[in-house]
């Protein structure tokens, strides 16, 4: 009894692997089902993911997780109404307003709460203000970004996208300024010219340019500048721990939600996290993620029909075959499992090959040149999870497409057959 | 060889065809089946006689009375229990080979005893090898069973029917599609199979000359037993 426990399969197995062998154009065409829906599904997954790290590299390329800063709150109040009956008529012409808070005054202080949370991976204060550039007779309005050299380059990594000069040179050089590459083209300077700014206060001064920043975000290369926080203070005449901004990354951009509540409660300024300042990329590439997922689910079900109908053709034709089987004393089960072999096989080396052909086509595609934002080729992503899902539902079709056929198979009435 | 003993009983039987009207086809019939008999069913068609058969054979089992082999009911058993009998206890012979094509020779008579598993393959081979030998078909043992003549095909599914040394070979017009010459070769194997081995066999068929060759037989005619 145990002796035919372990030989059962074999033979099951056995006649399986004539079925496969006898019809290898058949077996073929299945195969190349199988490795062309998985191949599909990685290429698809991996492009997707590529696009959408590349997206996610140039977004937060100037965009930190966490952005904290002021808002001077619309304020209702009227000091007349207190002082006067109600009921008074009263007519207040030309009310003035009154700035009441300014940026943020305690950097250091909020830093350092900022500092304590464990996910945090990097913090920096940053001092935005609106100047003009003056070069000449030319005028140009954009931004000065007062930044700590060495903590916004944690941050965004835009040491290593400054084209000429060096960023460290802001550390270096108080006087010195980092242009963005379309806005130094049309000031006409270039390194080591002077470049004359005026804030809104009317303060104007002149700073050596130490460097040339390219980010590839157009909006910034045309209107942004970088000084030292330091410079930036002095220029706009503020104390040694103002800043506008205070930047914050964290481990896993997507858990933001949870530090920003606690942060609200800690510290008396605007908490905004990048998804509510920014919906629109969390919108793009949730919609990309769902496009290649559908576009390659639909692929792999393809494929399953194309499997279905094989093997459905395949068991019409050998419908004699199984009655006599059935006749010699194979069961049910024992026809199930002969068929069910079969669709495994193609499965498993359908979704074997068709994994090295998605890496091979997503190599090749890796390699096809596209120069639009930073990018130097089309983006590719590898990601081993969806290895592991292209190779599960691959199997997982297959075997639900030959299960359906199958079945059929196993309870096929020899009498009927035979007799015909 | 004890002769006396029944290998097969058949008590009460009756057998209803459902499609397309409901219609009795075996009329409560009951009979005996010795052990080491060459049974022969003839009959007209439509006479009930292969419907009879595959009620033997354990395929069919809409049926009502009952059906024993060598004192076992097998009435009322699963499919899949009577699969595990046919396979150990009945070897088939049909009027269309019914060969694995895309098996040799000897793979085909092979297959039944790999089924049932009690031998190693080795010892299955040198059956299958000592079986076709037995049928003169030693040197098509590794040729494609597709390969061969209808009148080698038919050798071959009685090499397989042996294979697995059945209680009974049910056989269905076993030379009903074969020349005459093939025909005579095929009767002259089963006339010896039951002289010399004992082996109890049950056919169907309406070859007269086949019948008169046989121990026994039974002719039917709507439904019932004549004789």
């Amino acid at each position: 009894m145990k002796q035919s426990k372990i030989k059962k399969p074999t033979v099951n197995r056995q006649i399986a692997w004539t079925h496969l062998n006898s019809k290898p154009g058949q077996t073929l065409v299945a195969l190349l089902g199988v490795t062309f829906g998985v191949s599909m599904y990685i290429f698809m997954n991996s492009f997707m993911n590529g696009v959408n790290q590349a997206q996610d590299d140039l977004a937060f390329s100037t965009l930190a997780h966490i952005r904290i800063y002021n808002d001077d709150d619309k304020r209702s109040y009227n000091p007349a109404e207190s002082f006067f009956d109600a009921g008074t008529l009263l007519n207040i012409r030309n009310k003035k307003s009154l700035q009441y808070t300014d940026g943020i005054k305690n950097t250091s202080q909020v830093i350092s709460i900022i500092e304590k949370q464990p996910e945090v991976t990097g913090i920096t204060p940053q001092l935005n203000f609106s100047v003009f550039f003056r070069s000449g007779s030319k005028k140009i309005n954009g931004s000065i970004s007062g930044v700590e050299p060495a903590s916004e380059n944690q941050l965004f990594g835009i040491g290593s996208k400054v084209i000429a000069g060096s960023w460290n040179k802001l550390d270096v050089q108080k006087s010195g300024i980092i242009l963005g590459k379309l806005l130094a083209e049309k000031l006409n300077v270039g390194l080591n010219d002077n470049v004359n700014v005026l804030n809104s206060d009317g303060v104007s001064k002149n700073y050596t340019v130490v460097g040339i920043v390219e980010t590839s975000v157009k909006e910034i290369d045309k209107s942004r500048a970088y000084l030292n926080i330091a410079t930036a203070r002095q220029f706009q005449g503020k104390n040694f721990d103002y800043s506008s901004d205070i930047q914050v990354n964290l481990r896993d951009r997507d858990q933001t939600a949870s530090l920003v509540s606690q942060l609200k409660s800690a510290i008396p300024y605007q908490v905004e996290s990048w998804q509510t300042a920014n919906q629109q990329l969390l919108a793009a590439s949730q919609l990309r993620s769902i496009i290649a997922i559908a576009v390659s689910l639909t692929i792999l079900l393809v494929a399953g029909f194309g499997i279905y109908n094989i093997m459905n053709m395949t068991i019409n034709e050998k419908i004699r075959e199984i009655a006599i089987l059935k006749a010699m004393g194979f069961s049910g089960g024992d026809i199930l499992s002969i068929f069910l072999a079969q669709a495994a096989v193609i499965g498993v080396v359908g979704g074997i090959t068709g994994v090295l052909l998605g890496m091979g086509i997503s190599a090749a595609v890796n390699q096809v040149p596209f120069k639009v934002a930073g990018l130097t080729t089309l983006p590719i992503t590898y990601n081993p999870a969806d290895f592991v899902s292209a190779i599960v539902f691959g199997i997982a079709t297959t075997l639900f497409a030959g299960y359906l056929p199958a079945r059929k198979a196993s309870k096929i009435d020899p009498v009927v057959i035979i007799r015909g | 060889m004890k002769t006396t003993e029944n290998a097969l009983q058949v008590r009460s039987l009756i057998k209803y065809f459902h499609d397309p009207q409901t219609f009795q086809v075996i009329k409560n019939i009951s009979f005996d089946v010795k052990k080491g008999e060459f049974l022969s069913i003839i009959g007209k068609s439509g006479s009930g006689k292969s419907t009879l058969l595959y009620v033997l054979s354990t395929m069919d089992t809409d049926y009502e009375g009952s059906l024993e082999f060598n004192g076992e009911r097998l009435t009322g058993k699963t499919q899949n229990q009577l699969a595990a009998f046919r396979n150990e206890h009945i070897g088939f012979v049909f009027q269309f080979h019914y060969l694995l094509p895309e098996f040799s020779t000897l793979q085909n008579v092979m297959l039944p005893a790999l089924k049932l598993g009690k031998l190693s393959s080795e010892e299955i081979e040198h059956h299958a090898y000592e079986n076709l030998r037995l049928l003169d078909l030693e040197d098509q043992s590794l040729k494609k069973a597709n390969k061969l003549s209808g009148g080698q095909q038919q050798r071959v599914a009685i090499a397989r029917a042996l294979i697995n040394n059945p209680s009974v070979i049910m056989g269905d017009e076993p030379t009903g599609n074969l020349d005459s010459k093939n025909s005579l070769a095929v009767q002259d194997i089963f006339r010896n199979l039951a002289r010399e081995f004992g082996q109890t066999i049950i056919c169907v068929t309406h070859d007269n000359d086949f019948a008169r060759n046989t121990d026994r037989t039974i002719e039917m005619a709507d439904g019932l037993i004549l004789k």
